[in-house]
């Protein structure tokens, strides 16, 4: 995940993603979490995913590093919550089923 | 007699491997992670083993393994009753909702004789006609109250200052009671009152009739006159003298006292709770500042921020535990209520702190002119002109058209916690709340963008902290599980 | 320790092939003539009133073995027998010469054993089972229970499993509701058989005022409770169960055996409880028994109740943060920590209850439930009498 700086009047901040080991999806809600402290752009070029990091005034440019690198373990985390919620999203909707309906648990009723 | 079979032969089938329960994860601190499941119970791991939970790596001997599995967020092939047990505890944590309303706030005047900066509610004085809630509006609002299913019914009296309009409440509790004998509701009654004008003849109303008292104390003299001036600048002697004669007339544990926090409060975090103390009262609710009314009229809203409002409190909430270690059984009451949230099945009578939210479903407002309102806060937000969860008026609708109005479903539906961007993978989701009022006052917007919000910051830091005491800290759990018991 | 029956014992005017019988004691002379018949005398003095079924006389008072009548059925028992009174139940085997008292009047601790079958194979059975036909005791019961006295407050059923027993597990209690209706009930099971939600139904509209379960649970990991029981499956089954009662209101209560294979997880056990079976009606936290299977597997089951009392403080603290009913069965006070004395009770029935020689001149003793009889095999290095210049409680 090679990362750019552009040299413009606002400090942006590249990261590119493999699309074949990230979705969009799961990128785009790690980003939502840092939404106090940068502004986002996607795009892509080719099986790419670009994300377009702006870091808002009150983070401080020595503290750029230390956010790209939280924002790409939040993406990491996100991916491993996509695998979570894909594999127990049945069990979760049966759960939530059950404890809303009027009858019992058990299969002999 | 046949031979006993070793420990490993129960053990065969775990090696088949596990697989997983619903669960959310966050960071906690460092490389530590706190996991949560839908019935609130959790766990910390650190990152490593979090992961190879999550992609079945875990081995069985691994020191985590028997955690998860008690506590439900893996399933093995040894055992299938996890499911059923959950459901159980998940229907326990939202058994509360199908209870319906069961907090009903009666505003009985506006009008009031003090003129706190940060009050939420105009005050007017003197013109009983205009800012008076009428005996119609009370009966029609009464009966709206016991359309409510909920087995227990709390009415509180709100104002302005109420015991401006004491005739009022005493002609609601009457017939409130009268309305009882047949509806048998476990029922209650509190009056918020700066028991300024409280008279004898009020308290012993009070006492034949059960209600508890709830007053303003917003810390030693100097600070809750100057938070809470009045002609005469007598408001905490008055404070302090209406709730010693309170407590001889109803009983010294019909009367609390709730402080709200301003600019000046910053600072005097351990004063405060030390006047508390001294009036002899078991606990505090450390509240923060609310964005509403006065408060944001008179800039008392953007005064401080939220990092600052978390020094103090956990500077609060510190001494408190330093009090309880040297043996005085005293409670900050926010903690309590979220540490009951993680450590009980049970959801906390709280409305403030719930999800789905608790507006209209938790506590309904009947303003004095009979405008219905999802919660004081909206009340509060219709005074500076925003009515967007003004649910009705009791004179022009019906119960249902109030209870299946837009203004309260679509606040309920669109900030669920359990289906919106962030919350609903945040681990502390089981023991947080959905504020669609506050984020619309704050955001514009009932959703809120979380990472911005000055409620999900605060609440998250206070989850945090808790979390890392409960782990770290076993004198501190040990004070904590006691006031549980509160 | 009380000798609750035995064989070879003299017997009189009762031949061999006689059935075994079960009849109640009386020690009224003035008994109308019309009992006398059903009933058997107890006699410790002369004269011997005439017309009863049996006597029981006691060999050291040699009048009255002398003046029994030439023909009346008598049992001539030895002194360990002298604690037998007036209401006490008991069952006669003459093709043995034996006796058992199955009911004491005077005892706060009745049990009457169902069976000794069992579906678990629990390490420390302190009843170990019997994989036998003794269905004859369900009939046996039937005649007891009658003649129990029906001001006793309270009587326990125990094996084996009694919910083996099926529809006369139900025939049981249902007879107990009819001829003691104001007798609490205690059942001890491993609830298994109430996963069967039908069972459970026909259970629960015996519609009994004061009936509860005593159901064990061992550990929150399904594996580690089924090795202490030696059945796979038994912990889903016993919570399946628990939660069936509970759904048609029964009373359950919880008893976990401290020992060295459920100790080191008791806080968790605790917290599992509150979490997942908050609604029961109380916990129990009980000392282990040194007799029966204990024996032959003690190196695996042994430890110094001294040394568990970190964990049983830190379990009884969380189940009563939470609002549960806690107690401490089979503890010595001189073991525990202070804080935990109000949980312990005197618990071990009165048939088997000593005190040690290390319990000399403590001036606890009257509070303390003191040890099983069988406690003499292995018991704590660290009892101390109180009130002497040695320790006063664990540090």
């Amino acid at each position: 995940m090679p990362i750019q700086q552009e040299r413009d009047q606002v400090v942006a901040l590249t990261i590119r993603f493999s699309s074949s080991v990230y979705n969009l999806d799961t990128i785009k809600k790690a980003a939502y979490r840092f939404t106090d402290r940068c502004s986002f752009d996607f795009s892509r070029e080719g099986e790419d995913i670009l994300c377009r990091l702006v870091p808002k005034p009150n983070v401080a440019i020595t503290d750029h590093p230390a956010l790209v690198a939280e924002f790409k373990n939040e993406v990491l985390d996100q991916d491993l919550r996509r695998t979570i919620a894909d594999e127990t999203a049945p069990v979760r909707n049966a759960i939530l089923a059950y404890a809303f309906s009027k009858t019992g648990l058990q299969d002999d009723e | 007699m046949s031979k006993f079979q070793q420990v490993t032969t129960y053990e065969e089938s775990l090696s088949d491997g596990y697989k997983l329960l619903p669960f959310n994860f966050t960071r906690l601190d460092g490389e530590d992670y706190v996991v949560t499941n839908q019935a609130g119970e959790s766990l910390t791991l650190d990152k490593p083993t979090l992961y190879d939970f999550a992609k079945h790596k875990l081995s069985w001997t691994a020191p985590s393994y028997n955690a998860l599995k008690s506590k439900h967020f893996l399933v093995d092939s040894d055992s299938n009753v996890a499911i059923d047990l959950l459901t159980l505890k998940v229907r326990t944590k939202f058994s509360r909702v199908a209870d319906f309303t069961s907090l009903h706030i009666f505003v009985a005047t506006l009008r009031c004789e003090h003129s706190c900066p940060y009050c939420q509610v105009s005050r007017q004085s003197d013109d009983r006609q205009a800012f008076d809630m009428s005996p119609e509006t009370a009966e029609k609002a009464l009966a709206m109250v016991f359309r409510s299913p909920s087995p227990a019914i709390k009415i509180e009296f709100q104002g302005g200052e109420s015991m401006l309009n004491f005739d009022l409440v005493r002609q609601i509790v009457e017939r409130a009671e009268e309305i009882n004998i047949v509806e048998q509701r476990d029922l209650q009654f509190v009056i918020a009152t700066n028991l300024a004008v409280v008279s004898d003849d009020i308290l012993n109303y009070c006492k034949d009739h059960g209600i508890l008292v709830s007053t303003s104390l917003d810390g030693p003299a100097d600070v809750h006159n100057k938070n809470r001036p009045r002609p005469g600048k007598d408001s905490y002697e008055r404070a302090v003298a209406g709730i010693q004669r309170a407590r001889e007339v109803l009983g010294r544990d019909r009367v609390s006292a709730l402080m709200t926090t301003t600019k000046l409060s910053l600072d005097r975090g351990r004063d405060i709770i030390d006047e508390y103390v001294r009036q002899g009262f078991s606990g505090i609710f450390l509240r923060p500042l609310s964005p509403y009314g006065f408060a944001v009229k008179t800039k008392s809203y953007d005064a401080y921020d939220v990092e600052e409002w978390l020094r103090f409190y956990f500077d609060g909430l510190d001494y408190i535990l330093d009090l309880n270690r040297q043996g005085l059984f005293f409670v900050e009451q926010y903690a309590s209520l979220i540490l009951s949230k993680m450590l009980t099945p049970f959801e906390t009578g709280y409305v403030d702190l719930r999800s789905p939210a608790g507006i209209g479903i938790g506590a309904i407002v009947y303003n004095y002119d009979g405008d219905v309102y999802a919660s004081d806060e909206s009340r509060m937000l219709a005074e500076m002109n925003d009515k967007t969860f003004k649910l009705g008026n009791v004179h022009s609708n019906t119960w249902e058209e109030i209870m299946s109005s837009d203004a309260l479903l679509d606040p309920l539906e669109q900030s669920y916690t359990g289906s919106v961007p962030m919350c609903s993978d945040c681990a502390f989701e089981p023991f947080c709340g959905a504020d669609p009022v506050f984020h619309h006052a704050t955001q514009g917007d009932m959703v809120g963008n979380k990472p911005s919000s000055a409620f999900c910051t605060r609440n998250m830091a206070i989850f945090r902290r808790l979390i890392k005491q409960l782990r770290d800290e076993p004198d501190v759990r040990s004070i904590y599980m006691r006031w549980l018991k509160a | 320790m009380l000798t609750l029956g035995g064989s070879n014992l003299q017997f009189q005017n009762i031949p061999e092939e006689t059935p075994p019988f079960v009849t109640l004691l009386t020690e009224n002379k003035d008994l109308p003539r019309a009992l006398r018949a059903q009933r058997t005398f107890l006699a410790h003095s002369l004269p011997i009133p005439d017309g009863f079924d049996t006597y029981v006389v006691f060999q050291r008072d040699g009048e009255v073995v002398a003046a029994l009548p030439e023909s009346a059925r008598a049992v001539v028992l030895p002194d360990s027998y002298d604690y037998l009174a007036d209401g006490d139940i008991l069952r006669v085997a003459p093709n043995r010469k034996a006796i058992r008292a199955l009911y004491r009047r005077n005892s706060q601790h009745n049990f009457l054993l169902m069976t000794e079958r069992c579906n678990n194979y629990c390490l420390m059975c302190s009843q170990p089972p019997k994989q036998i036909d003794d269905s004859w005791i369900v009939e046996e019961i039937l005649q007891v229970l009658p003649l129990i006295d029906r001001g006793t407050p309270e009587i326990g059923f125990t094996g084996g499993e009694p919910t083996l027993l099926g529809d006369d597990f139900i025939r049981i209690l249902q007879a107990c509701k009819s001829w003691l209706p104001d007798t609490s009930v205690h059942i001890l099971s491993n609830g298994r058989r109430f996963a069967d939600f039908s069972f459970s139904e026909k259970y629960a509209s015996i519609d009994h005022p004061d009936m509860m379960v005593g159901i064990p649970i061992y550990s929150d990991i399904s594996n580690l409770h089924d090795y202490v029981v030696q059945a796979d499956g038994a912990f889903d089954e016993t919570i399946r169960g628990i939660l069936n009662l509970k759904r048609l209101r029964q009373k359950v209560e919880i008893r976990v055996v401290l020992h060295k294979q459920t100790y080191e997880r008791l806080p968790q056990l605790a917290e599992f409880i509150a979490r997942n079976l908050l609604f029961v009606d109380q916990v129990v936290l009980m000392g282990l028994e040194m007799t029966g299977f204990t024996k032959a597997n003690l190196e695996d089951l042994w430890i110094d109740p001294y040394d568990y009392r970190d964990q049983l403080r830190d379990a009884v603290q969380h189940l009563t943060a939470h609002r549960m009913n806690v107690s401490i069965y089979n503890h010595q006070l001189c073991l525990l920590y202070p804080e935990l004395w109000p949980f312990a009770r005197k618990s071990i029935s009165d048939w088997k209850n000593e005190y040690m020689p290390e319990c000399e001149g403590c001036s606890k003793r009257d509070e303390c439930g003191g040890f099983f009889s069988s406690a003499k095999l292995r018991y704590s290095e660290h009892i101390k009498p109180f009130g002497s210049s040695a320790l006063t409680a664990p540090v």
